[in-house]
């Protein structure tokens, strides 16, 4: 999903922040790997061994998989018998790593620095904005150590800040499909029909995580097929907040004019 | 699967599930009534609802997970397995078409992984067990 890179770097840009993309990085292994072998962490460690090769101490995601799969192997990789056996593995790849690389999704990055993002709002947004949690950013709560675990406010705070109204409608934290799909196509698009059915006083829906955004947007025509009055735009967290920010919606991975 | 000790069978992982939202029927049924059959471990989101809610404080997470690694998996899961054994990546894509895209959208080139490099680090130690 190419555009949440483009308007996630252009939104961390405004905020002084530039990111460096890990080269050779492969599939984080969540929850396809860990679904096959307990060896999943291995994969996850190579992607932070990458990182820290960089010399980097952060990796940034934008994808709730990503993010708690990587979160997970930089704790487990905090016991040093599992950490020797790593380094073993990695080794022959001129590899090694300790696990001390904090892993930030997007959604947490801005959150932690709201005060940065408020600063720059110059364009506030007119808009009803049904957002979809992502499930993988806050829990499990003891290791992911950010925001409600069970009731997370962060992503509709930032919403907020871009003077976006926030429209509940009780589904915030039910499942966008996405994965499911990987099951059970039927029940991945009526987790979606529901979400659709239930947002229609939204002007629009938000997402934090590109498997939401891919479900209901990508996959929305599959949803509502002929029904057209269930159709709705569907834009990513740093697209609402580059758009308030007042950024061109070019830079944002947006058409001009034709998203709404 | 055997049922956890821990587990105190109060349903409360049912009422926050996301799949039992929308009709469906993971672990968690299994959990509420050691005695249903009619439920699909593949089902999970990884969502860590239930778990976040677990008042026995079971691992309900990585019971999931070990029953997934004892039975066959749906087609979706086993060919996005297949493909990050091969090329490191859930969805393959060419290099090639990698850099014509990220061309496009104005973003630096990006390097794949090399080939077998997954499977040499998760098959390592075991040889070919897929």
């Amino acid at each position: 999903m190419p555009e949440y890179e483009v308007a996630a770097r252009a939104v961390l840009r405004a905020l002084g922040i530039e990111l460096e993309i890990v080269q050779q990085a492969t599939c984080c292994g969540s929850p396809v790997v860990e679904s096959f072998t307990a060896d999943w962490v291995y994969l996850a460690a190579y992607n932070l061994a990458l990182v820290e090769q960089m010399g980097h101490s952060t990796i940034v995601t934008v994808c709730g998989g990503c993010t708690n799969t990587l979160t997970r192997a930089a704790r487990a990789l905090q016991d040093p018998d599992l950490r020797a056996e790593v380094n073993h593995r990695l080794e022959s790849l001129g590899l090694s790593v300790t696990g001390r690389v904090e892993v930030r999704h997007l959604v947490r990055l801005l959150a932690e620095r709201e005060e940065k993002v408020r600063a720059r709002i110059v364009h506030p947004l007119s808009l009803r904005v049904a957002l979809t949690n992502p499930c993988q950013v806050f829990r499990p709560g003891d290791i992911m150590g950010f925001d409600d675990p069970m009731e997370p406010q962060s992503l509709r705070r930032l919403v907020e800040l871009t003077g976006a109204e926030v429209v509940e409608y009780g589904g915030e934290d039910e499942c966008c499909g996405a994965t499911l799909y990987l099951a059970s196509p039927d029940l991945a698009l009526a987790a979606g029909r529901r979400k659709l059915e239930a947002v229609q006083e939204a002007d629009l829906l938000l997402h934090g995580c590109g498997n939401c955004q891919l479900l209901l947007r990508r996959f929305q025509r599959m949803i509502v097929r002929d029904e057209r009055n269930l159709r709705k735009p569907a834009l990513l967290l740093p697209q609402l907040v580059g758009l308030a920010m007042g950024l061109p919606e070019g830079e944002l991975g947006l058409r001009e004019g034709t998203w709404r | 699967m055997n049922h956890p000790d821990e587990c105190l069978q109060c349903g409360t992982c049912v009422t926050v599930c996301p799949v039992e939202m929308v009709g469906g029927h993971a672990i968690v049924t299994f959990l509420a009534d050691p005695d249903a059959t009619d439920y699909s471990v593949w089902l999970c989101t990884s969502c860590w609802r239930c778990q976040e809610a677990c008042p026995g404080g079971v691992s309900i997470y990585e019971l999931m997970m070990e029953q997934r690694r004892r039975e066959e998996a749906p087609a979706g899961y086993r060919a996005a397995f297949e493909s990050v054994l091969a090329c490191g990546l859930a969805l393959q894509v060419p290099q090639e078409e990698l850099d014509q895209m990220r061309a496009a959208w104005g973003l630096e080139p990006t390097r794949l992984p090399p080939p077998g490099l997954a499977r040499a680090l998760l098959c390592a130690e075991d040889g070919d067990r897929w």
